[in-house]
């Protein structure tokens, strides 16, 4: 019996597969440092005269290190808001208390509904508290995720009980059981966590159109959007600005990928 | 990331010496030496000089300084070149500039000038050449 | 009533309830900044939409409860809307295409061959980063004069003139769906594998000595096994092709004409460029119920629960 398949056409299938999914990326990274005019005709495979000054043009045409800035602050607070309150929720589900089985059909029901189906009076309600075209109003809807309260729950419930139960024997207050003991557990649940609520704020494109009013306020994905609007790209600059942003998001994924496949497929998964 | 993994290493290694710090920290350092570079550079000087057709050094040609603005470039300032042909700029404000140089029965030309940062300070390796040619053609 | 009371013989039952009410205090004080997001942002939204698309509404104007007429204008007299609606089914049936070819993915990137995580890595690539860039990308791949696939489709004689396929009444659809699917496809091709990790090998090799080949295995075996993923998949994709505001947004605007209108870029269009607020609520709520009829039956279908997927 032949346990060993040939392996060569495998390699052939993947490698072409491969070759789809990064050229787009190669396309976009030939223009923006092409030296020639980016609309000659036939486009040149391999970059003509490289040169960086797309580049330049783009971080002077638009406040590139405003909107990264916006960026980072608005993924920073939804993180840390995000791993604390689903945290917290996620423990109080692991608990047994009157109103349990309720809280429970409203977390699943809100699962159904998709941010986009509540645009309209999330931008009324935003607006009454007064925090449009704030980094406050642009993380709040995404404070809390209900996944990831599920993805905590489960990680805690998997927490022995007698270990809980002793350090309570030990005189520990709830808080530091849950800081000290089921924290240190629940680390892969974090970084579930971390990397989903960075991946949503990061390239998050619809809440931030319709929260932000002024420029200072705009974050990478609006920058990228409304410069195309804004500015010619008869240049290569749009696609250096889509490097640009591009850069940091392929970074972080390579640095952590594992953390990153396996934070979105628990994600999706566990829900 | 062996190091992450190894009980026996230090503490502050393992929070240190990983690749969450490390490229972070490298990238830092570039951008930090980068910034220095520009700040010590860009007093938006620009120099060169003017010769003619056969290379010699012409003296008092007109060369004008042109800024890119939206779509356009527009005239920033202008100097006369020295005897030995020489000129400087010392208040270039962009990165994507023009300069161009014309004497009356000499010649012209004109070269685009891009800097990697605004206000680059530089001094032209090729000097501009004035060309009837160029003339002729206008 | 005097505190000390505490102190006498029924200290015990009185403190474990004291401690209860504490727990409870505790447990509902952890669950309540998260209730309130989702009452702010999810439930209360819901009703509001609902409220507002029996009203005639603006910012400026005060409500007026008009009843039907919204659903009346959308359902008899805006073409606009039906077109919306056809592409986003549209867009919903293609989600299975894609799914198809993260299928032989998943399997190739299964077998046993060397550097496969590194294909896995580089399939997967394209799934975390930002829809915004990635229209910018697939728009200037599809463009008319320089783009990669014109260039590619005239050098091999496929096309005598250069096609605009962002600008061209049936091309512009498929296009959009094309950089759909190429974002998802590392996803969907992720989720698979792990349905497929889970497959115990000794069914394979039961079926094996029983002779059945390589393919009545896969029918068999395989397809059968990884049914909750494939409508995981399905609903994931679904939820995010039919939501993929970005993607459209950036790529065509929903143009030519409508022809790439979908629910969500006409419900931003009407409620942020027009302020018909009203309106566009009304059609929110025909756009959240189908989407929970599409993830009701895909439940059904897939047998069990794999609905219940968060999406942003």
């Amino acid at each position: 019996m032949t346990r060993r398949q040939r392996r060569w056409p495998i390699h052939l299938a993947l490698i072409a597969v491969c070759f789809v999914m990064l050229v787009p990326f190669y396309w976009v990274l030939k223009t923006s440092i092409s030296g020639e005019n980016i609309f000659s005709y036939p486009p040149s495979i391999v970059p003509r005269d490289p040169q960086p000054f797309y580049y330049v043009d783009v971080w002077y045409a638009i406040p590139f290190a405003r909107y990264f800035l916006n960026s980072v602050v608005v993924s920073i607070l939804t993180i840390v808001a995000n791993v604390v309150l689903n945290a917290m929720a996620g423990y109080s589900l692991t608990q047994t208390f009157p109103g349990k089985q309720i809280v429970l059909m409203l977390f699943l029901s809100c699962m159904m509904i998709p941010f986009q189906a509540t645009i309209i009076p999330a931008y009324l309600i935003t607006g009454k508290l007064g925090l449009l075209d704030s980094y406050l109003g642009l993380a709040l809807p995404m404070f809390s995720t209900i996944i990831c309260i599920f993805v905590f729950k489960a990680s805690f419930d998997a927490v022995p009980r007698s270990l809980i139960d002793a350090a309570r024997v030990d005189g520990l207050s709830e808080w530091r059981i849950i800081w000290k003991v089921m924290m240190p557990l629940a680390k892969s649940a974090v970084a579930t966590n971390v990397i989903l609520s960075f991946i949503w704020s990061w390239n998050n494109f619809m809440w931030p159109l319709i929260a932000t009013r002024s420029q200072d306020m705009q974050t990478l994905p609006l920058g990228l959007a409304r410069f195309i609007s804004y500015q010619e790209d008869t240049t290569g600059a749009l696609y250096a600005f889509c490097i640009m942003v591009l850069a940091p998001g392929i970074l972080l994924f390579l640095l952590a990928q594992k953390e990153f496949v396996q934070g979105l497929t628990t994600g999706a998964t566990k829900g | 990331m062996s190091i992450r993994d190894d009980p026996a290493a230090p503490r502050w290694r393992r929070w240190l010496l990983n690749r969450f710090v490390l490229v972070p920290g490298t990238l830092a350092i570039i951008a930090i030496v980068w910034n220095a570079w520009v700040f010590t550079h860009n007093h938006g000087k620009i120099a060169g000089r003017v010769v003619d057709a056969s290379g010699r050094a012409v003296e008092g040609a007109e060369v004008k300084l042109w800024v890119f603005n939206f779509t356009t470039f527009v005239e920033q300032a202008s100097t006369q070149s020295k005897s030995d042909g020489s000129f400087q700029f010392t208040s270039n404000p962009s990165h994507n500039i023009q300069l161009s140089a014309e004497k009356p029965g000499v010649g012209r030309s004109r070269i685009p000038v891009r800097l990697y940062f605004q206000s680059e300070d530089l001094t032209l390796k090729q000097p501009l050449q004035l060309t009837e040619a160029a003339t002729e053609g206008k | 009533m005097s505190v000390t009371a505490i102190d006498t013989a029924d200290v015990r039952p009185r403190f474990t309830r004291r401690r209860s009410t504490r727990r409870a205090i505790l447990i509902w004080s952890f669950l309540a900044p998260s209730l309130l997001i989702f009452l702010l942002y999810r439930i209360l939204p819901l009703g509001w939409n609902l409220l507002l698309s029996f009203e005639a509404w603006s910012p400026l104007k005060p409500a007026v409860f008009i009843g039907f007429d919204n659903y009346q204008e959308m359902f008899w007299d805006d073409d606009v809307f039906w077109q919306a609606l056809w592409n986003t089914l549209g867009i919903i049936a293609s989600a299975p295409l894609g799914i198809a070819i993260a299928l032989g993915l998943a399997l190739l990137v299964n077998s046993d061959i060397r550097g496969r995580d590194v294909y896995r890595t580089l399939i997967f690539l394209s799934y975390p980063l930002m829809t915004v860039a990635v229209a910018i990308i697939w728009r200037w791949m599809f463009d008319e004069r320089v783009g990669l696939i014109n260039f590619v489709a005239r050098s091999l004689h496929l096309a005598d003139q250069p096609i605009p396929f962002l600008n061209s009444f049936t091309w512009a659809l498929p296009c959009v769906i094309a950089a759909n699917i190429w974002q998802m496809l590392g996803f969907y091709m992720i989720i698979i594998l792990t349905g497929l990790q889970t497959i115990p090998g000794n069914l394979y090799e039961a079926a094996e000595i029983d002779g059945a080949n390589s393919f009545r295995r896969f029918l068999r075996i395989t397809l059968p096994l990884l049914r909750p993923s494939l409508f995981l998949c399905f609903v994931i994709g679904m939820l995010n092709s039919v939501t993929s505001f970005d993607l459209i947004y950036v790529m065509t605007n929903g143009g030519p004409g409508h022809a790439t209108e979908i629910l969500v870029t006409y419900i931003y269009k009407l409620a942020f460029n027009q302020t018909r607020f009203d309106y566009a609520a009304a059609i929110t709520v025909v756009f959240f119920m189908l989407l929970l009829a599409v993830t009701w039956a895909a439940n059904r279908l897939s047998g069990g629960n794999v609905g219940a997927v968060e999406h942003d």
